[in-house]
């Protein structure tokens, strides 16, 4: 059994169908991404799995380790272990660093153990440690994603989900925060993405799914799909 | 003379001072201005009153139960009247709206429960005044100051120390990203109103045994807070208390000075210089538009 299914997954926004009927599934420890155009559903799709959006729109089912999970409240979902990474921009902005990440590990209750992931969080990160009695709002644009990611860190989840990471950021930090991502999945944690920037996605990933218009138009492995001529004219520029 | 006035403008300050705390958290944690801040503190002073005189409670344990009964309200108010409204995706100005009418049910229903004549509270501490410098200060006004000055500071500590108090601060900035964290917004959003209100009954049993309790106490204070929490900075907790605490000095100032007509103008002026001068208040808080 997947750690993550969606069944028939549909969302709307009163009358406004974005995502029709998906099926879409993340085995554990697998890195899985989502990409498609501005507007293909791909973060309603992700804001729902993580119960942050109205759960009026939801039709469908969402399986999240072997329970349904389907129009819950996204606090209880994230205590099941199931994490999302807001865009950067989402930190508390007049918090302290340290206080976000803090937050980050609101719904555990083991306050040793939580020390010591916050140190493990300033190893994978040193600026944020440099930061850490800076205010959330202060921080630049890579340095805010970096804290987006420790706090979900921080919580230790079995999975994290992450919306465009590497939006508004520049290429070198991309790549930085992409690694981290990469290495955090080596370690055993799994991970489903949303990215608009196809290459570096499925360079990252090891499989992916298109969303189009609120559709799955393909699914693959990342190595098919780079090669798969309609993605690389729609999405990969067809360049390089 | 001076510091006479002084001393019933700290009294008056820092009543003002948690009421305004009580806008400034709600504004905050909900974007809502509410209307029924003041009458909160009439039903914490007839309540208390009540505790105090009539079922002969220790003063202390009726202040207790006052604030607690407060607090319940509070949380109340959000969960079935605000949040239900904000469900229906109601325009804000028609929740704030409904404040106003239950500023005035809390008003009639206080008439109706407690009498139209004035309550006094009786002599409540052995010694009845105290001697400061060279003037004497009534024991009531000292426990006012004081009592409201370690509430302010035990909720600054709660905010700032707690992980509960983290968590609400959190949700008041961004409710999503709160959410995603494994907070509950609505519960810690019931706690800021039912904080709010706990400082309103506060409020209440504090002034009570300094002003008398009557069903229009709570209203003409509330106002004049909203004036405090706006010159502070609105929804700024430290601009709310320093507002408050210098609303109230100013105004027995005037009162004391030039002539007490002056006394409940001088609020709503102040209210309007700092709206055309300086609508960020003392404390700097986002006021414009983006």
């Amino acid at each position: 059994m997947a750690l993550l299914e969606l069944h028939d997954f549909h969302y709307s926004y009163g009358n406004i169908h974005v995502v029709k009927g998906i099926d879409l599934t993340v085995e554990e420890g697998e890195i899985v991404t989502l990409i498609g155009a501005n507007g293909a559903g791909k973060t309603t799709t992700l804001q729902t799995i993580s119960g942050l959006t109205d759960s009026k729109g939801v039709r469908g089912r969402i399986v999240f380790n072997g329970k349904e999970i389907t129009g819950l409240k996204g606090n209880k979902i994230a205590k099941m272990g199931l994490v999302q990474v807001l865009e950067g921009r989402h930190v508390f902005s007049k918090l302290t660093v340290e206080e976000n990440l803090l937050i980050g590990a609101f719904t555990r209750k083991d306050s040793r153990k939580i020390r010591e992931d916050l140190k493990s969080v300033y190893h994978r990160f040193p600026r944020l440690e440099e930061r850490r009695l800076q205010s959330g709002g202060t921080l630049s644009g890579g340095e805010q994603q970096m804290l987006a990611i420790g706090q979900a860190l921080i919580a230790n989840p079995k999975m994290i989900l992450l919306d465009e990471p590497s939006l508004g950021l520049a290429p070198l930090i991309v790549a930085e925060i992409f690694e981290a991502i990469r290495e955090i999945n080596r370690e055993g944690t799994t991970i489903l993405f949303v990215e608009q920037n196809s290459k570096i996605a499925l360079n990252t990933a090891s499989r992916g799914y298109v969303m189009q218009n609120g559709e799955i138009i393909l699914q693959d492995t990342s190595e098919h799909l780079m090669n798969d001529e309609n993605v690389r004219k729609a999405y990969l520029g067809g360049t390089d | 003379m001076f510091w006479q006035l002084l001393i019933s403008g700290l009294v008056i300050g820092s009543v003002y001072g948690l009421i305004a705390l009580g806008y400034s958290l709600i504004y905050k944690a909900s974007g809502l201005l509410t209307f029924a801040q003041g009458d909160l503190l009439t039903l914490g002073a007839f309540l208390g009153v009540t505790f105090f005189t009539v079922l002969k409670l220790p003063f202390v344990v009726s202040l207790v139960l006052a604030v607690g009964f407060g607090f319940a309200v509070g949380m109340l108010i959000e969960k079935f009247i605000i949040r239900r409204l904000l469900n229906k995706k109601v325009l804000i100005i028609y929740v704030v709206l409904s404040t106003i009418a239950l500023s005035y049910i809390i008003q009639n229903g206080t008439m109706l429960a407690f009498g139209t004549k004035t309550k006094y509270f009786p002599a409540i501490f052995s010694i009845s005044r105290i001697k400061l410098g060279s003037i004497y200060v009534q024991m009531e006004s000292v426990v006012c100051i004081l009592v409201s000055l370690a509430c302010m500071l035990i909720l600054h500590l709660f905010m700032s120390k707690t992980k509960l108090g983290t968590a609400m601060r959190a949700a008041s900035m961004d409710r999503v990203a709160a959410e995603a964290r494994g907070i509950n917004v609505s519960l810690t959003t019931g706690l800021t109103w039912g904080l709010a209100a706990g400082f309103a009954a506060l409020g209440g049993m504090l002034i009570g045994p300094v002003y008398g309790v009557y069903t229009t106490l709570g209203a003409t204070i509330g106002k004049k807070a909203s004036a405090s929490a706006v010159s502070g900075g609105y929804g700024n907790m430290y601009g709310a208390i320093v507002g408050g605490l210098l609303l109230g000095i100013i105004e027995t100032l005037v009162a004391g000075f030039l002539s007490s007509e002056y006394k409940d103008m001088i609020s709503y002026i102040i209210l309007l210089l700092f709206l055309f001068l300086r609508p960020t208040g003392i404390f700097n808080e986002r006021a414009l538009q983006d």
